[in-house]
């Protein structure tokens, strides 16, 4: 074990180039996955609510979309949106948002199935409880349905979430410098000591992936007891 | 818009779609290996997993979080520029030269590419995480009175597993364990980083040569959602197959 070959390139792997060049390394994977997590969980929700609430030629035709993206591999969507959008929208789309754009489809169409199977497990009874009360079918869904649904659906969301942080490191194939990319350059510029490099990434991930793990977990925890204790005051009064 | 057609243009060459078919080909191979070693692993798993034992069920956890909370590409990074590092220098240059196993007198396996090798080594370990967890549910599936029957009869807990456990947890895990197979056809596209000509590397290649960016990435797409989607079928299929078996036997 070689260790000086991290501490030497522990900036470099950390921010990468900045202040003085763009921000890369683990900060740059941080953002994107950031970025593509609030990105993927908006779709996921749109489209999952959209799965659940339309009929017919439409839902066949969403139904369809959502099953391209989950058939296609990553790098492959990846290829897409960053040779794709600067030709179609004719501005010089950066690297990072192309990925951003590539995990987000995915992502939500994966978790749009969660946000459709979360809101088709809430019983039917809700749903005549709220129609019968005079409110709208989209009132319903917002007051009554979504909010019990988000619930159960936490933890396919924080799979989702930590799923994104790993494939972000498939921005390394189209060249956008995230932590597997300098990783993958320190590499080539030292030759020697590879394991010790691609062993400390993977710590990075590995902290970066169950930290937000535990992080949902407390988070579940944290509202559990109140939510118990508010059914328990329901139940004996 | 003229750049829109420019890319719709023409079809490719004869040549270069024999490419992409190459590509698929060992899309299709490494992703048949991959498959059938992370299952086998993944019931090793699983059983560990299970088990009373601490001294097995720890380093099975450990092996989970390892592997599920690291990416696939930096452990197929590690694989391929690492673990040589870490090896004997001969051991290296022993697994780096050809070699040949002849079966019989017609039969020759030969030995695989050093990208080969560390692509199957590191899509299993990846997915035997992944496929242990199902199978893992599918063993939970199965009613504990079936264990103590077993115990009952005098089985060891292993013939316990092998003959009453297992072939009915794999049974209840079919439906999930196809989606992992899904996903190891999708994660194959990985190994093109390592330099292993698969559908995602010879479709890159394609687009380098041709400009084609449209064809070369539309073929390679049309490819991976076709086996998906015959995956998918047969997943259908078994579950109607299995729907049909139970009322079945419900009836009578």
């Amino acid at each position: 074990m070689q260790l000086s070959v991290l501490t030497d390139n522990l900036p470099y792997l950390l921010w990468g180039a900045y202040p003085d060049g763009p921000l890369g390394g683990a900060a740059l994977t941080v953002l994107l996955s950031l970025g593509s997590a609030l990105a993927s969980a908006a779709l996921g929700l749109l489209l999952g609510i959209a799965l659940s609430m339309s009929r017919g030629l439409l839902n066949f035709m969403l139904t369809a979309v959502i099953g391209f993206f989950r058939a296609i591999p990553v790098p492959m969507l990846i290829f897409w949106t960053y040779f794709l959008l600067p030709v179609v929208f004719h501005v010089d789309v950066p690297g990072v948002l192309s990925v951003m754009c590539a995990l987000a489809l995915i992502g939500g169409a994966y978790l749009a199935h969660s946000v459709h199977a979360g809101i088709s497990g809430i019983g039917a009874g809700q749903w005549s409880a709220g129609l019968s009360l005079g409110m709208t079918r989209v009132a319903v869904l917002q007051h009554i349905v979504l909010p019990q649904a988000l619930q159960m659906m936490l933890p396919s969301f924080v799979n989702q979430w930590v799923t994104l942080i790993k494939d972000s490191s498939l921005a390394y194939i189209v060249g956008v410098g995230e932590l597997s990319f300098v990783a993958a350059q320190v590499n080539s510029r030292v030759m020697i000591y590879p394991a010790e490099i691609f062993m400390f990434i993977g710590l990075i991930y590995f902290l970066l992936c169950s930290g937000l793990g535990w992080f949902a977990h407390w988070v579940a925890g944290y509202f559990r007891p109140a939510q118990d204790g508010r059914l328990r005051q329901a139940t004996t009064t | 818009m003229s750049e829109f057609q420019s890319l719709l243009g023409q079809a490719l060459a004869p040549k270069y779609l024999g490419w992409l078919v190459d590509g698929l080909w060992m899309t299709l191979h490494v992703s048949a290996v991959v498959a059938l070693l992370s299952t086998l692993l993944g019931i090793m798993i699983a059983a560990a997993r299970s088990s009373e034992r601490r001294w097995l069920t720890l380093p099975a956890a450990v092996f989970l979080a390892v592997f599920r909370n690291t990416p696939l590409l930096v452990q197929l990074f590690f694989w391929y520029f690492g673990i040589s590092s870490l090896m004997p220098e001969d051991s290296t240059e022993w697994l780096n030269t050809v070699h040949s196993l002849a079966l019989g007198r017609y039969l020759t396996l030969s030995w695989p590419s050093f990208e080969l090798l560390c692509a199957i080594v590191g899509l299993s370990l990846y997915s035997a995480a992944y496929v242990s967890e199902e199978i893992r549910a599918g063993m939970r599936g199965v009613a504990a009175a079936q264990q103590l029957a077993g115990a009952a009869l005098g089985l060891t807990r292993w013939q316990v597993l092998r003959y009453v456990v297992l072939p009915q947890a794999l049974r209840i895990a079919l439906p999930p364990l196809l989606g992992q197979y899904m996903n190891i056809v999708k994660n194959t596209s990985l190994t093109m980083a390592i330099g292993l000509a698969e559908l995602s590397y010879t479709s890159r290649q394609v687009e380098a040569q041709t400009f084609k960016t449209f064809q070369a990435f539309g073929v390679a797409t049309l490819f991976y959602v076709a086996v998906i989607a015959v995956l998918e079928m047969l997943g259908q299929l078994l579950q109607r197959r299995r729907r049909l078996a139970m009322t079945g036997s419900a009836r009578r």
